[in-house]
This record gives structure tokens, sequence and C-alpha cells, in this order.
């Protein structure tokens, strides 16, 4: 197993003083499935987006691939983040068009110029795509608009247009926090049979830590812009959480209503 | 329901064979919004079929675009000598802005209550107000106070009167449609306890309505303000008086000054109303 | 049993309330002090407002027979003016509002001017626009038509850029990582799901336009407007009034088309 990604002490501060990152070190080997935890702004999001650079970093140096992000411009940029397949909170879908055409989107990255801006896409990729949304139970709705399409639906989409991109590593920033439990559980299933079965790594952000500790082979907790954990999920103690979280176990345990609360009183 | 849907599925599983059968995979949704390509097309159209129409001479437009940038460089070299006059009439202009606006706000719930159908509950009264409305709205600003100034004379009742129209009328409309979005639920309630309709609508509808009546006097203060500002163009004083007839007496200087102080102000206005909104919303 | 008055609503948007009030009234006060309006005199001068309606406005009169056909083509220009300005405006405004919003630039540092820019142009009448041009370029129509397009691109940069950040922002964003071009994202994003968008602010636009080219038309921009000016400086105020009945037609007309226009495109 060769490394995929290789952090060397990134740092992100934001202009308004933030520290996001702060001398953030790590490496994630191929097929691996990383979970991140972490309470609402410990920089579990810009972790995930200094990766494909989404955001710019502000110190230290990104390796994807063998090659540092940081350092890249366009064409070059372009073709290391069409390597890392995204999945977002909300779906971030073009809901005005077609099933298809969004999961076809994953493949912009490889088209060149004026193709890609007419949305004239190569049959073969055409019939990938159709392969993929009949693996993830979409077919039917292949020719809808994507808005007619239910949460859990709709984060399939998101889910075959990473996959599109023939990723080598695939970043889900908090993919299941806006759906039901049902359709939370189906998500993370075909994450984590998708991604095994690929031998893609696959690094999620994530809210629920009893999600995290079921599915995960590795867990990295985050805290104030630090990495405070970074281990398998049975090392994972009660002192550990109370680190990361900064309260104890029950209180995160207690239930979703709980914990959404503490959320709302976070991002006042 | 749960057939028809069954049905629909098996229709969708038909047409997804059967485009895969053709050579080429189509892309696109199954049902496209078909008006929005004959809408661009006639857009285009009709604009080709304006400029021809109009006739522009643009090779002559295009030689005095040197003129232009002349004009521009005059206007920067600002000349504080009228600052005086500049700023009594500027003070004028927001004065008759400020005053058309609360004057309407006054007539538009007044006349907002003829014309809201859950008020009086008289059909023929509101859609006769509806509709006379509609007329002065129609009616650009500039117009109305032309003529009130031939029927006022000169000075600042033909400003306010003239704004008042249009104002009014804009109030009227948006008002009533507040006062409408009031749940019929509501004053049902209130009615069958005996509440007078006048007091339904002091106690009930108004209040409710409030928010968006500031909302709304806040956002025409803008216009207004703009409004006012030309109305000095067509022979009313104020701001725009100042800058029709520095320009037209090739005084860059003043008119520069006076066009940079129109726009601090309707900026200033604008950048208020984003944070009251913001804060509010 | 009470001390205190129960409060019925809520207490921010009490103060909210009586502040506007105040501010309201005070400013009243400062107002009709400086400008020395008096609704006393504008009402003790209502006999002669109204007999001067009655007498010299009413009833409506047509033009000579021979001046309609002039009468209409000045409408058509009007209307020629507003759509082909509007039009021309919304396209340069689409192109410059790809650049003035942070989310979706290219150049995200350089989108605060283009948003002041648009600011600058926006906040200045179109009125002025058209003084301070036809001071360079001349009277006439052509001027009216740059006049126009200055007002409504600025307008429309804004109103563009608002819809970008609350629409696209997020899909912008994912197809960056899929490693999409910047025109791929425009095409791809921005265009599918900001489109109706677009164009309802567009026809928006229209409604105000054909408002504006009848005043911009008033100072020498020619139209209908121009038309109405010589009735009005002429003394003829009967058939002023039937001009500004057409115009008020012509208005509505539009209105309800453009109303019509908007439901279709937002199915």
């Amino acid at each position: 197993m060769k490394p995929i990604l290789k952090f060397d002490k990134v740092s992100k501060y934001y202009p308004n003083g933030v520290h996001a990152l702060n001398q953030v070190s790590l490496e994630v080997m191929e097929g691996e499935f990383v979970s991140v935890i972490g309470p609402s702004g410990s920089g579990k999001s810009t972790l995930l987006r200094a990766i494909n650079r989404l955001i710019p970093i502000s110190g230290g140096t990104v390796w994807l691939d063998g090659q540092a992000v940081s350092e890249l411009h366009g064409k070059k940029l372009r073709e290391q983040r069409r390597k890392v397949g995204m999945i977002f909170q909300n779906y971030n879908l073009v809901y005005s068009l077609s099933v298809l055409q969004n999961v076809l989107h994953g493949r912009l990255g490889y088209m060149n110029g004026w193709k890609g801006v007419f949305g004239i896409y190569s049959e073969p990729d055409k019939r990938k795509a159709l392969d993929l949304l009949k693996e993830l139970g979409l077919e039917q709705f292949s020719y809808n608009r994507t808005s007619d399409l239910s949460g859990g639906q709709k984060q399939r989409v998101g889910i075959a247009r990473a996959i599109m991109q023939n990723p080598k590593l695939l970043l889900c920033d908090e993919p299941i926090a806006s759906l039901d439990p049902s359709s939370a559980k189906t998500i993370m299933e075909l994450l984590h049979d998708m991604t095994q079965k690929r031998n893609i790594a696959c690094i999620v952000n994530l809210h629920q830590l009893d999600v995290a500790l079921k599915y995960s082979t590795r867990i990295i907790g985050l805290s104030k812009g630090e990495i405070v954990f970074d281990g398998t999920p049975d090392q994972l103690t009660d002192e550990m959480i109370e680190k990361i979280y900064g309260t104890s176990r029950e209180n995160l345990m207690i239930g979703g209503s709980d914990d959404e609360e503490k959320d709302t009183v976070d991002c006042a | 329901m749960n057939s028809n849907a069954r049905g629909k599925i098996v229709e969708m599983e038909e047409t997804v064979v059967r485009e895969r059968k053709a050579s080429r995979i189509p892309v696109k949704c199954r049902e496209t919004n078909k008006f929005i390509p004959v809408f661009l097309c006639a857009v285009v159209v009709l604009t080709v079929m304006s400029l021809i129409y109009l006739e522009i001479d643009w090779l002559k437009m295009a030689s005095r675009i040197p003129d232009v940038g002349i004009v521009f460089w005059n206007l920067a070299h600002l000349d504080f000598a009228n600052i005086d006059l500049i700023v009594s009439s500027l003070i004028e202009t927001i004065s008759i802005a400020v005053l058309s606006l609360l004057y309407s706000m006054i007539l538009g719930i007044l006349f907002g209550m003829l014309a809201a159908r859950n008020v009086f509950r008289i059909p023929f009264l509101s859609t006769i107000t509806q509709s006379f409305f509609t007329f002065l709205r129609a009616v650009p600003t500039p117009v109305w106070v032309l003529l009130m100034l031939v029927c006022l004379g000169m000075g600042p009742e033909a400003g306010v009167a003239g704004l008042c129209v249009h104002t009014t009328a804009f109030f009227t409309k948006s008002f009533a449609q507040s006062f409408e979005s009031i749940p019929d639920e509501t004053l049902e309630a209130l009615e069958v306890t005996g509440t007078g309709r006048l007091s339904i609508f002091t106690n009930a509808i108004l209040p409710a309505a409030l928010s968006q009546i500031v909302a709304w006097a806040g956002m025409r203060l803008e216009t207004n303000f703009s409004e006012c500002a030309i109305l000095g163009m067509v022979g009313a004083g104020g701001i725009g008086y100042v800058i029709s007839t520095s320009l037209q007496g090739y005084d860059y200087g003043t008119a520069g000054v006076a066009i940079l102080l129109v726009f601090l102000v309707a900026y200033c206005i604008e950048r208020i109303f984003v944070r009251i909104k913001k804060k509010f919303a | 049993m009470m001390r205190k008055r129960i409060p019925l609503i809520a207490r921010d948007f009490k103060r909210l309330y009586t502040g506007f009030l105040i501010l309201a009234v005070l400013l009243f006060g400062i107002c009709s002090y400086l400008t020395n309006f008096n609704l006393i005199t504008l009402v003790s001068n209502g006999d002669a407002f109204w007999e001067f309606i009655t007498e010299d406005f009413l009833p409506p009169a047509l033009p000579k027979s021979s001046r309609i056909p002039g009468i209409l083509s000045s409408v058509l220009v009007t209307l020629a003016l507003a759509v082909s300005a509007t039009t021309i405006a919304a396209i340069l405004a689409f192109f410059v509002s790809l650049f003035g919003s942070e989310k979706v630039s290219p150049f995200p540092k350089a989108a605060k001017f283009v948003r002041g820019f648009a600011t600058f142009l926006r906040n200045i009448p179109a009125l002025v626009w058209a003084f301070i041009l036809f001071s360079s370029l001349g009277i006439g129509t052509g001027v009216g038509f740059v006049a126009l397009c200055i007002t409504s691109f600025a307008f429309m940069v804004r109103a563009f850029v608002e819809t970008m950040e609350d629409v696209s922002q997020d899909c912008v964003e994912s197809l960056q990582a899929v490693g999409a071009t910047f025109p791929q994202r425009v095409s791809q994003a921005i265009l599918p799901s900001c489109l109706s968008g677009f164009l309802s602010w567009f026809l928006y636009c229209v409604e105000i336009n054909i408002r504006a080219s009848t005043i911009v038309g008033m100072v020498g921009g020619g139209g209908v407007g121009l038309t109405l000016f010589s009735y009005i400086k002429g003394f003829q105020y009967d058939i002023a009034l039937s001009i500004i009945l057409l115009i008020a037609l012509m208005v509505i007309l539009v209105d309800q088309i453009t109303g019509k226009l908007r439901k279709e495109l937002l199915k």
C-alpha cells in the first residue's frame, strides 16, 4: 500500500484571525476509509477543501498522489482535482439538469475545452454513467430533472458523479447531515461498498460518532484545528472523545435532537 | 395513486430501453421547458428589428467617443465654487423625496384599505380603486410632475404632489397586497366576536402588515430620491435643475460636484436600507 | 392588579416601530420647514387646480388625424428603444456579472471592483447619464439608447450576481472540485440553474425601461416622451392627456405581457 495523500504541517488562517488548521500532518493510504470527527468549527471542512484546493492554504504542503497540490495552477491543478471525487452535504447538484447530465459532470475534468462547455459527452462515458446509475438503483430516473428526487436519491447522484471521475480519493463533507436516518444508512453503506470495491481511499467528515465507529477503518479527531486523535475505532476511548469534543461521551450519544441543539448554539 | 406511479415507472423504463437502442444516447431531461429557447429567439429577433427601426447613426456616435472622454475629464475637475447652491438644492431634493414618501404612506394606507378585498368586502370598490391606481402607476413620474408644474406653478408643491401621485399608486397596490396576505381565518375569528370592519382593520390587519409597510417605504425611498433628482431636468427645481443647467452652460466642474453628491446620497440610502433589511430579515 | 401593561408584540419590533414613527414625524417637520411646503396652500389652491383639470385637460382630444401615424410610430420608437437597450445590456451584464461574485469568478480579488463599478453606474439616474451624454454626443435616439443601457446594465449586474450567489454557488463549487474549466462551470452549472432567474430579471428591467425610455425621450431621446413634451409646451393639454392615456395603455400592456411570459418561463 502506498500513500495517496500526505499533509505536511498544513496551516490555514482566515483573514478574521481564525486558525482553522494548525500545523496538521497526516498520511492516507490507498483503500483506507477514514472518518474525521470533531465539534463544529474544528476545521473538518477546511481540511477536506485544502486537499483539492477549493480553499487555498496559508502554510505547509499537501501532497496528492506524489504531487504538491498547493503549488499547482490552471491545467495542472484541474488534472489533480479530477483525481479527487467530492460529495457535499447539500449535494451541490445542478437541479435544473437531468440526473444523467449531473452524473456526466464527473467527466468534465477529462474533457478539453468546448466539448465540455456544450455538454457533448462521449458514448462510452454515457454508457458508463447509465451503468453506474443502475448500480445505484436510479436508472429509471436518468432523464428526470434532478430537482424531482428525494434527498437520499440526490446524494446517490452525488456519489455517481464522484465515481464517474475515476477518483483515487473520495472526499465526503458531511454526506449524511441533511438526510433522514434510513437514507443516511443507505448512503453510508453505498459509500463503503463502492470505495472498497474500487480500492478508492475515502475521507468522510462526520458529525455522528456512532456512524464513524461503524464504518471506518481509521478515525481522525480534530479539535481547534489540531489532530488530537489518529487511530483505529477501537482505540478511541471515552477519554479521547472527551478530549476531542470537550464533553463526555454520554452527552454526545443521547440522541440526534440534543446533538442538533448543540449545533445551533455553536453556530450562533 | 400507487398504480399510477407504477405505470409511470414502467413508462420510464420503456423510454430508457428505447433510448439506449438508438445509436447516440441522449442526456437531456425528458421534459424540458420548451418555452425558454423560443423566448430567447424571439428576444433576439425583436432586438435586431428594434435596432434596425431606430436607425441609430452608430458611425457618427463612434466618431464622437473622444468627446465623451473629454466631458468625463471635465466633470472630474470638481469645482466647489457653487457649493452652497448645490447643497441647498440637494437638501430641497431630499426633503421633497421624504415629504412625498410620508404623505403617500398615509394616502397609501387609506387607499390600500379600499383596494384590499378583505377590509370592506365590497369587490366593486376594490376593482375600481385598483384599476384607477394601475392607470396612475403606468404613467411615469416626470409626466405627473410636469402636469403639476402646469397646474400649481414652480415650487416644492408641484414636486411633492407630482411624486405623490406615482408613489401613492405604488403604495396602494403593495399595501393592499400586504393586507390581503393576512389569512381570512384570522379575520373571521374577529368577525364572529362582532368587531366592526374599521376596528378589525386597525387592530388586526394594520399591525400584521406593519413590518411590510416599513419595508416597502424603505424600498421606495431609494426610487423617490432618484426620481426627485431627475425632476429638475424636466423643469422642476432641485439638484436636477442644477445639473442640467450647468451641463448646458458647459460648467462641468459644478455639474461634477452635483452628480457626485447625487451618487453619494443614493449610495448611502441603499447601504442603510441593506443594513436594516439584514438586521430585521 | 396589573402593574405593567402587557406588551402585544415582541420588544424588538416595538422598538423598531416607535423608532420609525419618531423618525417619520421628525423628518416630516424638518422637511416641511426646509421646503416651505404647506398642505393648506395646496388645498386652498384646490379650486384653481380643479378648474384647470376640468377646463384644460378634460375631455381628452385627439390630435389632427395627419399627426396620428407619427404619434404611433413614436410609441414604437419608445418600445424599440426599451427592448433593444435591455437586451444589449443583459448580454453585457451576464458576462460582467460572472466576474462580480467572489464565489464564481476566476479572479475573486477583482470581484469587489466589478461590483463597485456597477454600484457607481446604478446610483446615478438614467436621465443624468442621458444629460452627460447629450453634452458630448449630441441629442438623439442613440444617446437615449446608451443611457438606458448604462443603468439597466448596472442594475442587472447586481441582480445577476445576487441570483448566482443564491442559486449556483454550491454547484459551482462541486464542478470546481471535478476539475472543470471556468467556461465549463459557466455553461454547465451557472447557466442551467440561473437562466430562468436571469430572464425574470430581464423582464423586470424591460418593464422599468419602458417607463425610463419615455422619460429619456422627453429630454431629447425621441419617442413618445418627446411628442408629449412638445404638446405640453404648446399648451395643448387636452391632446397631451390623450397621449398620457396612450402611454398608460402601452405600459399596462407591456406589464401584462411580461407577467404572462414570466409565468411561462418559471414553469
